[in-house]
C-alpha cells in the first residue's frame, strides 16, 4: 500500500449519487447534454434513413457518401459527448487480490516438474526428423511458383520488331500514310501494316512518324536517305523505361517523355539532350514508293525499347 | 618541309576564298529563300484545304468558304480588311512590320514570325484568344489571357493578312450535332492527352513551355488549334480529318470542359496529387481535431 493509494478516494462504480464529485460538472444537470445527444442520435438516424433511401432510387454517389457520412459523423459525436459529459469521471480505484501463488503450491508445482518432468518431457527425434522433412519438401515446392513466374524466355523477341523490308506505314486506323499526307510540322503515330491493332505492336512497333522539312532530311551522318520529303521516323518507345515517348513541340524540336522528362532531339538523330534516358530513340529508315506510299527501308537497326540483360 | 608550291597553293585558296565565299554566301541565301512554302500542304481530302466536298466561290473565282458536312471553312470577309489593316497598324505592326512580315518598323530583323502565308485560322486564334498582342514579346510562350480586341476585331485583322498573300486554312466551323463523342475520346486520348494531359487541364513541357488547359475554349478555337498547330503544338492536318476534328472538338467542348465529376468536386482533374492534398489538409486536420476533443480531460 503506497502513498498515492491513501490519497485517492476508492469510489464504487455503482450507486452514483447526482452530487457525486467524480461526475463530469455538466453530468450533475444533465437535461441539456442529453437533449443535444438525442439531436445528435436523432440526425444520425435521419442520415442513416437517407442513406437507405438514396441507395434505394440509386442517387448520385455523393449523396450517398454525404448520408453515410453523416450518419456515422453524428452517431459518433452523440456517442463521444455521451462518454465525456455524463459519464463520471475518475480516478477509480479497485482493490485486487494477490497475483502470486501460495508457496505450498508453487513447492507442489515445482515437485512436479523435477520428479516427473524427467520421463514425460523427452527428446523424440524421429518426429523431429519427420517434421523437418516435410517442411523442407514445403520450402523446395514453393519455389516452385518463384521459377514458373519468371516466364518463358523471350529469345530474340526483344531484338526485333515487326518492321520489315517494304512495311507500309499506316496510322492507328490502319490507312497507309502517303507523302502528301502531313504538312511541316505534324506528328502521327505510326504502325507496319497490320499490327495497328495488335498488342505487340502497340507496345513494340508503335512509331513516331514527324514531318520536319518538304525535302529529304539528314538527322545523323549515314542516314542521308532515311528521311525522305522531311518524313523522320523514330521510335515511340522510350530507351529508359519504354513510356511512350508522344510529347512533340514543334518550334524546339523535341520529343518528351511524359514519364521522366527525357528530352529527344527530332532533327539531331533523337540524341537525348535531357533527362535519364542512356541512348538515343532508334530511327526507322523511310522511302517514298512510285505510288507515294511511305515505307520502311528495313526494321530498326537496334532494338527499341529499354536496355535489357543480354542488350548487344 | 613546306614548299614553296605549297605556300603559294595555300595563298591562292585563302585569296579565293575571300574572293568567292561572300557568292556561295548569297547562292545558298538565294536556295534557302526559293524553298519556303506555306505548310498547308496535305493532300488528303476533306482535311482542313480546299481539297474537300463542297467549295464555294465568289463571281471573282476567290474560294471564300469550302468544308464537308463536319467542318466549314470560311474566309474572313474582304469588307473587314480596311478596318483590319488600321488594327493590325496599330497593335501588331511594332514587332511584325508593317507588312506583316516580321520585319520590325525600325529596319532590322527581329524574331517576329512572318505573318503573310500563315492563313486566317492562325491569325484570328493566336487574335481572338487574346495570346495576341503579346503581354510580354520576349516571353517563351504567349500565354492566353482576357482578349484585348474583340471577336470581329480578330476576324478584321485575319482578313487583312489574308489580304496581303491568299492562304488556308479558313476559319472554321464545326458542325458539332454530327460529331461523335466517343471516337473523339479516342482521338483525345491517342493525339491531345499526351500534352494536355487526359483531363484537359494542361502541363509543364520542356524548357519553360506549357499546354494550356482546354477548358473555357469556344469551340472554333479548338478546331484552329487542330488545324494551325500554335507555337509548339504539332499541326495535325493530314493526320485526322474534318470529320476526326469535328469529334475531337465535340468530346473537348463536352466531355473535357464540363466533367461528370462523381465526388461533386473535381479538384481541377489534377489527380492523387490534389486529391492527397486535400485528404491531409481537410481530412486529417479535421481528424486531429475531433482526437482532441474526444481526448480531452478538464
Amino acid at each position: 500500500m503506497s502513498d498515492e493509494h491513501e490519497l485517492r478516494t476508492p469510489v464504487s462504480l455503482s450507486g452514483l449519487a447526482a452530487n457525486d464529485p467524480h461526475l463530469q460538472p455538466s453530468a450533475r444537470n444533465p437535461q441539456l447534454v442529453e437533449q443535444v445527444i438525442s439531436v445528435c442520435f436523432v440526425l444520425g438516424a435521419l442520415c442513416f434513413a437517407g442513406f437507405g433511401a438514396c441507395y434505394w432510387i440509386d442517387a448520385q454517389p455523393w449523396k450517398l457518401g454525404a448520408t453515410m457520412g453523416g450518419g456515422f459523423f453524428f452517431v459518433g459525436v452523440g456517442l463521444v459527448a455521451w462518454g465525456k459529459y455524463l459519464m463520471p469521471r475518475g480516478p477509480f480505484v479497485e482493490d485486487r487480490h494477490t497475483l502470486a501463488n501460495s508457496d505450498a503450491d508453487r513447492e507442489a508445482f515445482a515437485a512436479v516438474i523435477v520428479e516427473r518432468g524427467g520421463g514425460v518431457l523427452q527428446r523424440r527425434k524421429m518426429l523431429g526428423g519427420l517434421l523437418g522433412g516435410g517442411l523442407g519438401i514445403f520450402g523446395v515446392v514453393a519455389l516452385f511458383p518463384l521459377l514458373r513466374s519468371l516466364g518463358p524466355l523471350p529469345k530474340t523477341t526483344l531484338d526485333t520488331t515487326d518492321w520489315k523490308k517494304g512495311s507500309y506505314v499506316v496510322d492507328q486506323s490502319g490507312r497507309r500514310v502517303m507523302e502528301g499526307d502531313l504538312a511541316i510540322g505534324s506528328i502521327s503515330t505510326v504502325f507496319p501494316e497490320g499490327t495497328q491493332n495488335t498488342d505487340r505492336g502497340q507496345a513494340v512497333d508503335q512509331t513516331v512518324l514527324i514531318r520536319v522539312s518538304n525535302e529529304g532530311f539528314t538527322t545523323m551522318k549515314g542516314r542521308e536517305s532515311w528521311a525522305p520529303k522531311g518524313y523522320v521516323a523514330y521510335s515511340k518507345v522510350c530507351t529508359h523505361l519504354g513510356c511512350p515517348v508522344g510529347l512533340y513541340e514543334q518550334e524546339l524540336q523535341l520529343l518528351v517523355c511524359p514519364c521522366h522528362q527525357s528530352m529527344f532531339n527530332v532533327t539531331n538523330g533523337a540524341v537525348p539532350q535531357f533527362g535519364p534516358a542512356p541512348r538515343p530513340l532508334p530511327q526507322l529508315p523511310l522511302y517514298i514508293d512510285s505510288s507515294g506510299y511511305l515505307r520502311s527501308q528495313s526494321g530498326y537497326h537496334e532494338p527499341v525499347g529499354p536496355g535489357f540483360w543480354e542488350r548487344s | 618541309m613546306t614548299s614553296p608550291l605549297f605556300k603559294r597553293c595555300f595563298a591562292l585558296g585563302v585569296v579565293s576564298l575571300f574572293a568567292f565565299g561572300p557568292a556561295v554566301l548569297f547562292v545558298g541565301g538565294a536556295q534557302a529563300s526559293s524553298t519556303k512554302t506555306t505548310p498547308y500542304q496535305t493532300t488528303r481530302k476533306n482535311a482542313g484545304t480546299p481539297n474537300s466536298d463542297v467549295v464555294k466561290k465568289n463571281s471573282d473565282g476567290v474560294i471564300i468558304s469550302y468544308g464537308n458536312t463536319a467542318i466549314t471553312y470560311n474566309a474572313p470577309s474582304t469588307a473587314l480588311a480596311t478596318l483590319g489593316d488600321a488594327l493590325f497598324q496599330q497593335n501588331c505592326a511594332s514587332c511584325h512590320g508593317t507588312q506583316a512580315n516580321g520585319v520590325p518598323a525600325n529596319g532590322t530583323n527581329g524574331a517576329y514570325p512572318d505573318l503573310v502565308g500563315l492563313g486566317p485560322a492562325t491569325i484570328d486564334f493566336w487574335v481572338s484568344s487574346g495570346r495576341m498582342p503579346a503581354a510580354n514579346p520576349r516571353s517563351v510562350e504567349a500565354a492566353r489571357r482576357i482578349p484585348r480586341l474583340d471577336p470581329n476585331q480578330a476576324l478584321a485583322i485575319a482578313s487583312w493578312v489574308n489580304s496581303l498573300s491568299p492562304s488556308y486554312p479558313y476559319i472554321p466551323d464545326p458542325n458539332l450535332k454530327i460529331a461523335k463523342v466517343s471516337d473523339g475520346a479516342a482521338l483525345f486520348a491517342l493525339n491531345c492527352a499526351s500534352c494536355h494531359t487526359i483531363e484537359g487541364d494542361g502541363d509543364a513541357l520542356a524548357l519553360s513551355t506549357f499546354s494550356p488547359s482546354l477548358r473555357h475554349i469556344p469551340a472554333f478555337q479548338v478546331a484552329e488549334a487542330i488545324r494551325t498547330g500554335p507555337g509548339n503544338m504539332p499541326r495535325f492536318t493530314g493526320n485526322l480529318s474534318d470529320y476526326q476534328v469535328n469529334d475531337i472538338v465535340k468530346y473537348v467542348t463536352t466531355e473535357i470542359q464540363h466533367p461528370n465529376n462523381p465526388g461533386g468536386f473535381g479538384l481541377g482533374g489534377l489527380g492523387p496529387v490534389a486529391e492527397g492534398f486535400v485528404g491531409l489538409a481537410l481530412g486529417v486536420g479535421v481528424l486531429a481535431l475531433v482526437g482532441f476533443w474526444v481526448g480531452e480531460r478538464d
